[in-house]
């Protein structure tokens, strides 16, 4: 898998102050990818330097294989930056052909129309941008940013201020880009939930180092620390409880009423347990392999940094 | 050059649509050069044509060049001083300039099309005015009597020199202004508009050196030249880093 953005060891200081501390993380193509962090965290400063707009103190950036400083990897991007930048004087229509001129994106009339509809502004396309709410004008960046069909997307907390509803609207904007039209998209979030519902990958990064990065089922499985938990009918006999304790290789934890929690050994699956206690004549009603919440990991992680 | 061309329309066009502005740009303009007319031609154009003599042709063509002049500079000028800070600091505070700058347009290509985007309007206005009053007053006073009178030098220096000590200083206020605090770039702005006043009435009326010479065109060609410099020391500053951290809200 080819990566759409990939950072190396980027540091960048602002006046006396580091605000990245040597970040590392790679975006696969194809990938809606997660950027989490407090506030100051350098979500914001690390977003700048992928899109070439701050240089990088020293280490690498790129975008699909060219750095971010050539003009080549700020055509194939498109942005939603923290202030959406539309004019408000302009219509939705006049705001996008100004980026499509731009971008010389050829015969750009019918093209609005195309993208303005893939929003759900289409009926709204005369309307001038002041005259929008926050959801309809995030839709609209959005629209902007697809202008010239680029490959990958960078936004900058696009919910943010957003009412329920509009979240909702575009996280389903979202999807449908990386999934029906094949984009990579990078956004960073302060909503964990959000973030837990669509992005397949993340990364979180505090005081400028980035304290937790990968694939984001792995990454709650591992944090979830490996618990399963067996749900059965019926309470089970102390004696099978002693039995089960001793093989070593289940990890059984505790046992509350009808629930029994287990940590096994690498390579023992959830189905190997179940097929045990089956065996065994108890009626299993439920069983998981317990994983964080992406809440919980990042709570845990912040706390892990958090100066005494 | 050709990449700029969308950002100037869509500048021009935003600041021509905002209407508080527009209605300060054109009413001050109109009032400004309304007012000049009428002083000069009721108290000095009027009564020199009636008294005639020996000193009327060059009379007639300073009061005539002084009103060229000032149409140019104030035209300009006010184009320049109403639309410099509420656009910029609009625009570096919505995002409007980061989002440009995130884009494969070069900082110095943005800084070009935000100053003529604020320049052309203003220099449309002035040369239509000045334009108009020199025909006007000819055709109403000095016409009948002496016949269509324009100074070279006076002419030169309204509609060409004045055009270029206003880019020269649009360039210098946006540099500074997109670099820094919008603010900033307006003092230099705001500062030269009542001190080329001042220089062209004092050099006119107070000193040997008369508006209509060529030494003043020459004036006006330095002031452009050191507003030029100035913006050739500043230019390293124009880096899209500098831009985007003074955008900071």
């Amino acid at each position: 898998m080819n990566s759409a953005i990939s950072l190396e060891n980027v540091r960048k200081t602002l006046g006396s102050r580091e605000v990245l501390k040597g970040i590392s993380f790679t975006v696969d193509q194809g990938d809606i990818f997660g950027y989490l962090g407090p506030n100051g965290a350098g979500k914001t400063t690390s977003i700048r330097v992928i899109l070439g707009l701050l240089e990088a103190s020293s280490g690498t950036a790129s975008i699909l294989g060219e750095d971010v400083s050539q003009d080549e990897a700020r055509k194939k991007v498109g942005f939603v930056l923290e202030a959406d930048g539309l004019y408000d004087n302009m219509t939705a229509e006049e705001n996008l052909e100004y980026y499509f001129r731009i971008y010389g994106v050829p015969e750009p009339r019918g093209r609005i129309e195309r993208v303005l509809d893939s929003v759900g502004l289409g009926d709204r396309a005369k309307d001038k941008a002041g005259t929008y709410s926050k959801g309809m004008r995030q839709r609209l960046a959005l629209a902007r940013a697809m202008a010239h069909s680029p490959e990958v997307l960078i936004l900058d907390e696009p919910t943010a201020g957003v009412d329920p509803g509009g979240q909702i609207e575009i996280r389903q904007l979202l999807l449908n880009i990386a999934h029906e039209e094949g984009k990579t998209i990078f956004f960073s979030s302060h909503n964990l939930d959000e973030v837990e519902r669509i992005c397949n990958r993340i990364a979180l990064i505090d005081r400028g180092e980035i304290k937790l990065y990968g694939e984001l089922e792995k990454l709650q499985r591992e944090m979830g620390k490996g618990e399963v938990i067996i749900d059965t009918s019926e309470a089970i006999a102390e004696s099978l409880f002693a039995e089960l304790k001793s093989m070593p290789h289940l990890g059984l934890r505790e046992k509350k009423e009808r629930t029994l929690v287990f940590i096994p050994q690498e390579g023992v699956e959830v189905s190997d347990i179940v097929s045990l206690l089956s065996g065994r004549g108890v009626k299993i009603e439920g069983a998981k392999r317990k994983e964080a919440s992406l809440e919980e990991m990042y709570t845990a992680i912040l706390k892990e940094v958090e100066p005494s | 050059m050709r990449d700029i061309g969308p950002v100037i329309n869509a500048s021009i066009r935003n600041n021509l649509r905002s209407r508080n502005l527009v209605i300060i740009f054109v009413g001050l303009g109109v009032m400004i050069v309304t007012a000049l007319a009428l002083i000069y031609c009721l108290f000095e154009i009027g009564p020199a044509v009636e008294e005639g003599g020996l000193n009327m042709r060059s009379d007639l063509e300073l009061y005539l060049g002084l009103i060229m002049y000032l149409c140019c500079l104030f035209g300009v000028g006010v184009s320049i001083n109403v639309f410099t800070v509420p656009s910029m600091t609009k625009e570096k505070s919505r995002g409007n300039i980061e989002s440009l700058l995130a884009t494969p347009l070069k900082a110095k290509g943005i800084w070009l099309a935000k100053s003529l985007a604020v320049f052309l309007p203003g220099l449309v206005m002035g040369e239509a005015f000045a334009a108009i009053a020199l025909v006007a007053i000819n055709y109403i006073y000095i016409v009948p009597e002496i016949g269509f009178l324009i100074t070279p030098p006076i002419a030169l220096s309204s509609f060409l020199m004045v055009p270029i000590m206003y880019l020269c200083l649009s360039l210098l206020a946006h540099l500074i202004g997109l670099t820094g605090a919008p603010q900033s770039g307006n003092v230099v702005v705001q500062v030269f508009l009542p001190a080329m006043v001042v220089l062209a009435i004092n050099l006119s009326v107070q000193t040997g050196l008369g508006i209509t010479s060529w030494s003043f065109t020459l004036i006006n060609l330095g002031i452009a030249a050191v507003a030029g410099i100035v913006v050739a020391l500043l230019f390293p500053r124009l880096t899209k880093e500098r831009m985007v951290l003074s955008c900071r809200r």
